[in-house]
């Protein structure tokens, strides 16, 4: 769907992405974690055709690159920064991007109609964006970007500051496009989302592909094995294990333990095995 | 096309939902011109009368006459002070200015030859010295009517002549030809007034002209009110904050991230643009037809010809569209172009005659506001309206405009910021 071959991208003397090579399938939940700096905001730019490499190639299935305007047409963007007029209603908002996608008449009035149905903002429909909660925007951002319905959609940090109920919806409304077939490229911070949400998972930082697998993948190539705490009445232990439940049942009888907690591998664990734990303040 | 229409649809509905810029793109420009109109029509109407103190110092019948005279004047408001006082009332801005009256002044105001002459002393306040010469023509038109009104009544003069007969003969330090000639002159004169049938004066004769002043109201030529005049000036502050709410409306697609989903939109740079320039152009025309409609409605503005106040406007919109595209790359936040583009704007108001007519700006001023949009629309808006332009006259105004537009909208394009850095 979308395709990015030995991609460079440098600003001055600093390079943001470093020969980055990736493909989106068809149909799939795309994850692009790392850290502050990692590159993420370049690549993402890169693929909606805001900026042009300075070596590589970027294309979209079928299409072409998308610096060319009927390319991006393939393409929704839901942006960090919420886009949206705050002086329009939700419902001028959708008609005026739909517009700009060439939607006209019935056409558009169906399609406006179906976003503000697929983020549940119906009974808002006539308020201006300024009145609504945050949660409220992110979902009007979502839905401003699946206007014109299309294969291919980026959504950028889609759940930053809203409430749980919203990001819950959001969540929900993904898990519904890719239902319907959407490719859809999710850039986040929050790795319990991409590990909920996305069939595949690439990890970047200074401007490279570190790893890119399933989550199940990354977990098992990078994640370690699963610790088992005890606390017992001589005190605590730790044990590093593939097999937890062998390993309680093999603890002697003796009645000493007390309770133990168990930490299986995770993103997160992957996240930080790849990137570090130092602070990125870039 | 269809997508730039979208663009310039969502730019107006933006403008009518935002109440301050509202206010300021349209009631602010129409409560300029009408406030700046109406005080014009009151001037218009002698409501300005120099307000003056004399000092009469001299007290005689013929010097309490003279201030009489001047309050009969309808360029003059007269009291009467002590000097001190006066002094004190125009430092204080009471008033415009002081006459003093010196002693002797009645005995030499209609004598005609010989004499000491009498010095009138004025007092101006510094700030009203443009005032000066009015007083000074409205003092030397009364001292010659003493003069007149001498020469106007035989008895009078001849009172007078045989003063100044004495006079010329007890002057010590006369130049010995002009005493004979006087001594020759004045007895002959004399005679000739006692010729004269009974009634009669020779006030005619020494009167060789005379002023009729009437307001002018034909209509080619000269502004039929005060608003013709400040109805421009109000349209260009309406033009200014069109442009000024469009630029800055560039800025703040970049600052809050709508830009960014116009560029990713199947469009092309140029179409967002262009929508935004439709929008400005759209309203630059627009604000200006409405405040003409109303100035044509409520407040008698009759403009020679539409067809030209069409092309005026028109030009004047291009030119400012151009300039919003300037004032866009002006600053990086929404502040700075806000803070920027009104900086520029006002400089282009203030030496461009949209604060205060270029008639009453010093000739340097004048030469430095060729530099100035503001005069060039002014001129063109005037030309159309009341100053009688034909197509021709309009032409180098309009061109200007329309040059100025285009330069500064193909620079602001090219420097535009497309990325928030």
């Amino acid at each position: 769907m979308l395709t990015l071959r030995n991609v460079r991208k440098s600003f001055g003397r600093i390079v943001a992405v470093d020969d980055l090579s990736l493909t989106i399938k068809p149909g799939e939940v795309f994850g692009l974690l790392g850290p502050n700096g990692a590159g993420k905001t370049t690549t993402v730019n890169m693929a909606v055709g805001l900026l042009r490499p300075d070596q590589g190639t970027v294309e979209i299935q079928g299409a072409g690159a998308p610096d060319q305007p009927r390319v991006r047409g393939r393409i929704g963007v839901a942006p960090q920064a919420l886009a949206l007029y705050d002086e329009l209603t939700g419902e001028e908002n959708l008609a005026f991007f739909g517009k700009l996608q060439g939607l006209t008449g019935r056409l558009l009035a169906d399609r406006v109609q179906w976003a503000l149905e697929f983020v549940a903002l119906t009974d808002r429909r006539r308020d201006r964006v300024s009145t609504y909660s945050g949660g409220m925007k992110r979902r009007l951002n979502i839905a401003v970007a699946m206007i014109h319905a299309p294969s291919l959609l980026l959504l950028d940090e889609p759940t930053v500051g809203v409430d749980p109920q919203s990001r819950n919806a959001i969540f929900e409304n993904i898990l519904a496009l890719k239902g319907k077939g959407h490719t859809i490229v999710y850039t986040t911070h929050y790795m319990e989302e991409a590990q909920r949400l996305c069939d595949r998972v690439g990890i970047m930082d200074h401007g490279r592909l570190l790893a890119l697998d399933t989550v199940e993948g990354l977990i098992t190539a990078h994640g370690g094995k699963s610790v088992l705490f005890l606390e017992r009445e001589d005190g605590e232990r730790r044990i590093e294990t593939d097999d937890p439940l062998r390993e309680l049942v093999g603890l002697p009888n003796n009645g000493a333990l007390r309770r133990f907690r168990l930490e299986r591998p995770n993103l997160e664990r992957v996240f930080l095995h790849l990137t570090g734990r130092e602070l990125r303040d870039a | 096309m269809k997508a730039i229409l979208a663009l310039a649809t969502k730019d107006l509905r933006l403008l009518l939902r935002d109440r301050v810029g509202f206010f300021f793109t349209f009631f602010f420009p129409l409560l300029y011109a009408v406030f700046f109109g109406a005080i014009f029509s009151a001037q218009g109407r002698g409501a300005s009368a120099l307000n003056v103190v004399v000092v009469d110092e001299d007290q005689t019948d013929a010097s309490k006459a003279f201030v009489a005279e001047l309050n009969d004047s309808p360029e003059l408001e007269v009291s009467t002070a002590s000097r001190e006082e006066a002094v004190n009332l125009v430092r204080r801005g009471r008033r415009v200015g002081y006459i003093v009256l010196p002693p002797g002044f009645g005995q030499a105001r209609g004598r005609v030859f010989g004499g000491e002459s009498v010095k009138l002393e004025t007092g101006m306040d510094p700030s009203r010295m443009a005032e000066a010469g009015l007083l000074q023509g409205v003092l030397t038109r009364h001292m010659y009517r003493g003069i007149q009104d001498a020469f106007s009544n035989p008895s009078v003069m001849r009172k007078q002549l045989s003063e100044s007969l004495a006079d010329v003969q007890a002057s010590a330090d006369m130049d010995p030809a002009w005493r004979t000639t006087l001594q020759w002159f004045l007895p002959v004169m004399d005679r000739f007034l006692a010729e004269l049938p009974s009634g009669e004066g020779m006030g005619r004769a020494f009167q060789p002209f005379e002023i009729e002043s009437k307001d002018v109201q034909v209509r080619r030529g000269g502004p039929q009110n005060s608003y013709e005049i400040s109805f421009p000036q109000g349209v260009i502050w309406g033009v200014m904050a069109c442009s000024a709410g469009f630029g800055i409306s560039l800025v703040v697609e970049r600052t809050r991230g709508t830009l960014v989903r116009l560029r990713i939109a199947p469009i092309g740079r140029m179409h967002i643009l262009g929508g935004k320039a439709i929008a400005c152009l759209l309203t630059t025309m627009g604000v200006p037809a409405l405040l003409l409609a109303l100035g044509v409605v409520a407040f008698g503005i009759r403009p020679d010809s539409w067809a030209l106040v069409f092309v005026a406007v028109a030009s004047m919109g291009l030119c400012f569209v151009g300039i919003m595209m300037m004032l866009s790359v002006m600053g990086k936040t929404e502040q700075a172009a806000g803070g920027i583009g009104w900086a520029v704007l006002t400089v282009m108001a203030m030496i461009g005659g949209g604060m205060i007519p270029l008639f009453v700006m010093p000739p340097w001023m004048q030469t430095i506001s060729h530099a100035s949009p503001v005069k060039w629309s002014i001129l063109a808006l005037e030309g159309a309206i009341w100053r009688n332009f034909s197509a021709s006259e309009m032409l180098l105004p309009c061109a200007i405009l329309v040059a100025t537009g285009l330069t500064t909208f193909f620079v602001g394009t090219r420097a535009f910021r497309w990325a928030q850095e």
